[in-house]
């Protein structure tokens, strides 16, 4: 075994909250701080702890489109958050440590592409501003995303969809239960990238049996087959059995040998606010499990083994599920992708995207380029509205890093076409091959530009 | 007028302060007889100053230090409390250790109860092995001592003729491990350290000195001696404390510089910034053993005047053994310090004996004296130099648990190299010149340390935590838990209750005077939300007096205590 570290990086933001009673206010991490500070962490000799660091908003730009700018949607808190998991990619890719943690608020899994505002807690996605950034910086290609916060991690998958080199795998509690209302079977990824999604709802009151059956059977063999260089875990707590806000019953331990069996390179905290009850010990175990240390002895002071026993039906029902997920998967190079997502030179999805926290509903039609020699470049219309107020219209381009020269030189055509049209207020260059964002506001006549 | 000794293990050094002016120095051999050697120092800095004139002596010593790495203190047995968490495999502390079932969580509620079966047991397994001092030390105790309350009156009641330590009294932070530790050399060297106090006592007493009398602590504060015998602990190190301290006084206010402190064996680096002496973010650690005591940050670099310096092959290595003095004093080996003298650097031993020392490393490989000298310099400054800068880096690295702490992140650089100790002067001008700052050796270097001691001023911190849902709240430095019993109990009421609890330490202490200007270090408020109803607050605040020396030397200014 490796001698090498497990690098921490806790940022409690002990003076941050959504607003003061809000579940993403600054009580959140206060008692996994206790808890972890009590133990000695801190002082293990597996462990290095971290200091943050502030992302740049470039380092957003590279990720999101955010409107009209990052500044206006950003807070010194997000920055932090998603600088601390940056910090711990670069040392995981260094060789500083072997696999890292950040414990950081405010969480990120439900921030999509476009950022009219901030929904389902989140505001910027932690883990895609990661993975753009590991392969800018790093020449990172290949990544795996595997999601095991309660609520479907949307925002990773609607920024990841079309892209074939992330998997991205997300177990949570059934969409028709519980927010975001997504993350069901059927949704695979575009044409680009199919399945190299792969959603896992499960019912309400799975508990550990069950999560370990999705683990061994699904998520472990897809993610060796895909092969990634990089493992990330979005590590939302929320499926714990006392959570307020999810129905599952996982226990700490559950997540602690799920932690050990994935062997995730970076680990992000998402959401969970069973803060007393399951936050201290789902992170200590988690802590210990990337350390490589003992976690048996930590446990929910209210458990007992065999407490939750497992419904027949409700198994067999994951069983078919994962039977289903696993042929879609292995069979994933052979199907017809015109039957399924149609011909012509765009495919489209139109989405309605509802901000739950700031309440804003946005509309967006989606297309992206089928190109035969690289994934495609990205198009989409956005027409976010708050309230009564006028609403704002944008147009946003994305090039992917591994597009081609022709995709390339399409998509900058077309963000000098749409900055003519008087239709949308702001438009948006995102050519991620050469790290440059731009953005063109139409009221002021006015462009910006940052270059990584 | 004010006196500050420093008590270390070869030597004793004092200094007599005058309206910041220093009036007189001794540095005297330290004895087994700690009396002989305070007198002796007193004698000489007192010559015709009457003992009404001294209105302070403060002590600075590293004798409990050494106890600690000489292991000359009695055995003391643990009963830990440790609950459920880390594999209890961790604890292993070189005595005899009970584990006995119980917990409390991070509110302070008890998850699982003592059974008095498992304490006896324990105790009488300790008086089996011959065991006479225990230490009694939980999980979260901090947040409820009633588990180690326990503990402590059951063996009170057993064996009302032995010692027991309770952690929560020791060492109020959260870090159990830490804890343990901390109680363990507590109880392990608390009559030792009265030992020290009486023979202060009785040797100020026959020298008709009447003044306040105070000890330094690691973290550059003092307490009144008569007062600390509660926690001997945190006058462990002290003596990096006090040379840093001593710098502090002899520059001007305001200055960022590292103090090296070159001895024979191991070089002591310290950070002033801004004027102020860098407090460690963790406990100091004693003998690879991790503490709660709050200390300086000192780093301790094992290279010094008297290290061993060897050709292996075509290379020369310093190690960081010493074998004897220096080649030049009649030392075994070649060292720095015989270096140094063929540079000319120190006017140290004999000139002949260096070359000689210097030319056994030399001429295998066919270098001149001076080539091998310069290259052993140049191999310690760069041991030297690259631990400050590394300090510096770890001063970056702290964690930050706050926004607004990782917004005033700072990035500070040193304008001056500021060395003491004995093998300073040899090695400062060059290590100053490589991290481009200015050298500065001030005049009394070489009893910094005294100097240290006799500027240090007391400070006192209070550490409240109160949860109103609760309804309880501790106080960090005392080990107290006690009700709140004001309803509704809002931030202010928290704040001025724990300003009482400075005050009421203040009183207890002697230092009522102290606290007319107090800071607050910390203030934050954790809403607690239930079933989305609103069902208390939790307040973490800290409060201290400032932080400071008595007077800058050299410039006549005089703070007020």
């Amino acid at each position: 075994m490796s001698a090498k570290k497990t690098g921490l990086i806790f940022f409690p933001a002990f003076d941050w909250a959504i607003s003061p009673t809000h579940p993403e206010r600054e009580e959140r991490l206060l008692y996994t701080r206790d808890q972890i500070f009590e133990e000695g962490v801190m002082d293990l000799p597996q462990i290095h702890e971290y200091a943050p660091r502030l992302a740049s908003m470039h380092d957003i730009s590279r990720t999101h489109f955010c409107v009209p700018r990052v500044q206006s949607q950003v807070t010194e808190a997000h920055l932090i958050a998603a600088g601390s998991t940056l910090q711990l990619g670069d040392s995981v890719i260094n060789g500083e440590i072997k696999n890292g943690f950040a414990m950081v608020r405010p969480p990120g899994h439900h921030a999509m592409r476009v950022v009219h505002g901030n929904r389902g807690f989140c505001s910027i996605n932690n883990e895609a501003i990661l993975v753009e950034y590991l392969r800018r910086r790093h020449g990172i290609r290949k990544v795996a995303i595997v999601d095991s916060d309660a609520h479907h991690g949307d925002g990773t998958q609607d920024i990841f969809y079309h892209d074939p080199d992330v998997l991205f795998i997300s177990f949570h509690q059934d969409g028709r239960t519980i927010f975001p209302g997504t993350g069901f079977t059927n949704e695979l990824g575009g044409p680009g990238a199919y399945a190299r999604t792969l959603n896992v709802p499960l019912p309400p009151g799975t508990a550990d049996e069950t999560f370990m059956y999705v683990v061994d059977n699904l998520v472990l063999p897809v993610v060796r087959d895909f092969q990634p260089e990089i493992i990330i875990n979005s590590a939302g707590q929320d499926n714990h059995y006392t959570d307020p806000l999810g129905s599952m019953r996982f226990t700490a331990r559950a997540y602690a040998d799920f932690t050990r069996k994935l062997k995730p390179d970076l680990v992000v905290l998402e959401g969970g606010y069973a803060i007393e009850t399951a936050l201290p010990y789902i992170n200590l175990a988690i802590i210990l499990a990337l350390a490589g240390a003992d976690y048996s002895y930590v446990m929910e002071p209210d458990y007992w083994p065999g407490r939750f026993k497992e419904s027949p039906e409700r198994m067999s029902k994951v069983h078919k599920m994962v039977d289903q997920l696993l042929e879609t998967w292995a069979k994933r190079d052979q199907v017809d992708l015109q039957k399924i997502f149609g011909t012509g030179k765009y495919y489209q999805r139109k989405k309605f995207i509802y901000y739950d926290t700031d309440y804003i509903e946005e509309e967006q039609l989606e297309k992206v380029c089928i190109c035969p020699d690289c994934p495609g470049y990205i198009l989409i219309e956005s027409r976010g509205e708050r309230n009564y107020r006028e609403p704002i219209r944008i147009y946003a381009i994305s090039v992917p890093f591994q597009a081609c020269n022709a995709c390339q030189n399409e998509a900058y055509e077309i963000y000098e076409q749409y900055k003519a049209r008087a239709k949308y207020d702001y438009v948006y260059m995102q050519d991620k091959t050469t790290d440059t964002c731009m953005a063109f506001d139409k009221k002021k006549g006015q462009e910006w530009m940052t270059e990584g | 007028m004010y006196i500050g000794i420093d008590v270390g293990g070869t030597c004793t050094d004092a200094v007599l302060l005058d309206n910041g002016l220093v009036r007189a120095t001794a540095i005297v051999p330290s004895s087994d007889d700690i009396i002989s050697s305070l007198l002796q120092a007193l004698d000489q800095i007192m010559k015709g100053v009457p003992a009404e004139l001294i209105e302070r002596v403060v002590f600075s010593t590293t004798l409990i230090t050494n106890l600690i790495a000489e292991k000359k203190y009695d055995p003391v047995g643990l009963i830990l409390i440790p609950g459920p968490g880390l594999s209890h495999d961790h604890y292993k502390y070189n005595t005899a250790t009970y584990i006995i079932p119980g917990a409390i969580d991070y509110r302070g509620r008890e998850i699982m109860p003592l059974r008095y079966e498992d304490i006896e047991k324990a105790v009488e397994d300790l008086n089996n092995k011959g065991y006479k001092k225990v230490a009694a030390v939980g999980k979260f105790s901090v947040r409820n001592n009633k588990h180690e309350k326990e503990v402590a009156s059951r063996v009170k009641w057993l064996h009302p003729e032995w010692h027991v330590e309770m952690g929560h009294q020791v060492a109020g932070q959260l870090n159990f491990p830490r804890r343990a530790v901390t109680t363990m050399l507590t109880c392990a060297t608390r009559e030792k350290y009265s030992f020290f106090v009486d023979s202060v006592r009785e040797a100020l007493t026959r020298r008709g000195i009447e003044g306040e009398v105070f000890i330094l602590k690691a973290d550059g504060g003092t307490m009144p001696l008569n007062k600390v015998t509660g926690v001997p602990i945190e006058t462990i190190f002290s003596g990096p404390a006090a040379s840093t301290l001593g710098v502090q006084a002899l520059l001007p206010p305001g200055e960022t510089a590292v103090v090296v402190d070159i001895g024979g064996t191991t070089t002591d680096l310290a950070l002033i910034l801004g004027g102020q002496p860098l407090l460690a973010s963790r406990g100091a650690p004693v003998y690879e053993q991790l503490t709660q005591v709050r200390a300086l940050a000192v780093k301790s670099v094992p290279v010094g005047g008297d290290s061993l310096v060897e050709r292996v092959g075509r290379e020369i290595l310093v190690y960081s053994e010493r074998l004897g003095p220096p080649y030049c004093l009649g030392g075994p080996m070649p060292t720095p310090s015989d270096a140094l003298r063929v540079l000319g650097l120190t006017r140290l031993g004999s000139d002949k004996k260096a070359h000689e020392a210097m030319e056994m490393l030399g001429r295998p490989l066919g270098m001149s004296c001076s080539e091998v000298a310069q290259r052993v310099v140049k191999m310690v400054i760069d041991i030297i130099t690259q631990e400050i800068e590394e300090m510096f880096i770890q001063w970056e690295q702290e964690p930050a648990y706050r926004v607004w702490e990782v917004l005033q992140k700072r990035k500070e650089r040193p304008g001056m190299v500021v060395g003491v100790g004995g093998g300073a002067s040899g090695f400062i001008t060059q290590i100053a010149a490589r991290i481009g700052c200015n050298p500065v050796i001030p005049p009394y270097a070489p009893v910094a340390n005294a100097i240290g001691a006799a500027v240090a001023m007391p400070t006192l911190q209070v550490s409240l935590r109160a949860d109103t849902e609760q309804g309880f709240y501790t106080i960090e430095q005392e080990g107290f838990q006690g009700k709140i019993e004001k309803d509704p109990f809002g931030e202010e009421d928290a704040l001025q209750l724990a300003n009482e609890w400075l005050r009421k330490r203040a009183e207890k202490y002697g230092l009522g005077n102290m606290i007319e200007k107090t800071e607050c270090t910390r203030r934050d408020v954790f809403t607690m939300v239930r079933n989305w109803i609103t069902t208390g607050r939790i307040y973490d605040i800290c409060v201290q007096t400032p932080r400071g020396i008595v007077a800058h030397i050299g410039t006549g200014t005089r703070g007020e205590i």
